[in-house]
């Protein structure tokens, strides 16, 4: 009994996100040439996208607690909490995302011995990082808004909604990043 | 106010930061079968497939052991038979999702004209091989994570989904090399 509403449930959602997975990884395969021709940018790709989808799941259910506490709703929701959720996630996205370029740079010296540009990989790191996290912080406001206006509960749909979106629009904003850096550096 | 943006940053830094830590090594890992991944993009396209499914099946067992955990239908122990039920049903879901979307990513990349040197058979044996184990041992560590912090008075539901998704990044990546290796070369 438990198995069946359990592969209900879940199965379509799975495979919806197996397609979403499919669109990110297939981006990736465009980016085959700058992965290879910016050494260490593969190193940082697993790291942006948990970064990404860890913030971004925390922000959401946190919405949704504070949608079901009452602090906001579809009518009130520009107040100060909000407010303080996105600086949050976004001052969490910034220092991460500086982590993350030193990481890669340290670690690919110490393995490989190879020795790419650490000001390259950080700079890539923390543009894709933070632009990523304004996009999909309006994109959780505006998903969790229309969940509100039809009184859907939103711990059931801004999570696997976020983990499917999260990974497209990081590694399109990984490869902006890496161009527009390419092209200035 | 309940939210306060200090608050936020000063509690998701730390487990954010051993995050990635361990998802740099994933990243290494990358780096170390490059070559493989440009000869044969159609694994490079995979990984947020492989990835994704791993991490959402050790999700939503993590949050349904907890539900069960704090309603108090499911008890703290391995013989129990609604865990015991949960736990096959996941494996389960993994092996079909993964056998779908291994041929539906073959064929997507073969409409799109991407160059593949291998045969429908051995990419499914690798995804499926590959998704197979990686679903085993996140699901194992899922039911483990949940016990242990519902046991050290932990909510399970903070712990699950963040601890899941690493160890599943790290050993997709892993085991996906492992079966290349084993299959192709």
């Amino acid at each position: 009994m438990f198995a069946k509403e359990m592969l209900k449930q879940s199965l379509p959602l799975l495979i919806f996100c197996g397609f979403g997975g499919i669109v990110a990884g297939s981006t990736l395969g465009v980016m085959i040439e700058i992965l290879q021709n910016i050494p260490g940018l593969i190193v940082v790709i697993p790291a942006i996208i948990a970064l990404r989808g860890n913030i971004n799941t925390a922000f959401g259910s946190r919405l949704g607690s504070a949608y079901h506490l009452g602090i906001i709703d579809a009518e009130n929701m520009c107040n100060n909490e909000l407010k303080q959720n996105i600086i949050g996630s976004l001052v969490l996205s910034f220092l991460i995302s500086i982590i993350i370029g030193i990481l890669a740079y340290v670690t690919t010296v110490l393995f490989f011995d190879i020795h790419p540009n650490p000001l390259k990989i950080i700079l890539i790191v923390l543009l894709a990082g933070v632009i990523s996290a304004i996009i999909l912080t309006l994109m959780t406001i505006v998903i969790i808004f229309i969940v509100f206006k039809r009184g859907y509960d939103p711990d059931n749909i801004t999570g696997p909604a976020l983990s499917t979106f999260g990974d497209i629009v990081t590694i399109f904003c990984i490869f902006g990043s890496a161009i527009l850096v390419e092209v200035v550096i | 106010m309940i939210y306060n943006w200090k608050k936020i940053v000063r509690f998701g830094l730390p487990l954010l930061t051993l995050c990635i830590f361990i998802e740099i090594f994933a990243g290494q890992m990358l780096n170390l079968g490059q070559k493989t991944l440009v000869a044969f993009p159609i694994f490079l396209i995979s990984i947020p497939v492989i990835n994704g499914v791993g991490g959402n099946i050790g999700s939503i067992l993590g949050a349904r052991l907890a539900s069960g955990l704090h309603v108090g239908y499911i008890s703290l122990n391995i013989k129990d038979n609604k865990m015991q039920e949960n736990l096959i049903t996941a494996i389960l879901m993994g092996i079909i999702t993964y056998s779908i979307l291994a041929i539906l990513i073959y064929y997507i990349v073969s409409f799109g004209g991407i160059q593949m040197d291998i045969g429908l058979i051995e990419f499914i044996s690798v995804i499926l091989g590959t998704g197979i184990l990686l679903v085993c041992i996140v699901s194992l560590v899922s039911v483990f994570t949940a016990f242990w912090s519902f046991k050290k008075g932990l909510d399970p539901d903070d712990i699950v989904a963040p601890v899941v998704t690493t160890i599943g990044d790290i050993l997709g990546i892993m085991l996906l090399f492992l079966f290349i290796g084993a299959v192709i070369i």
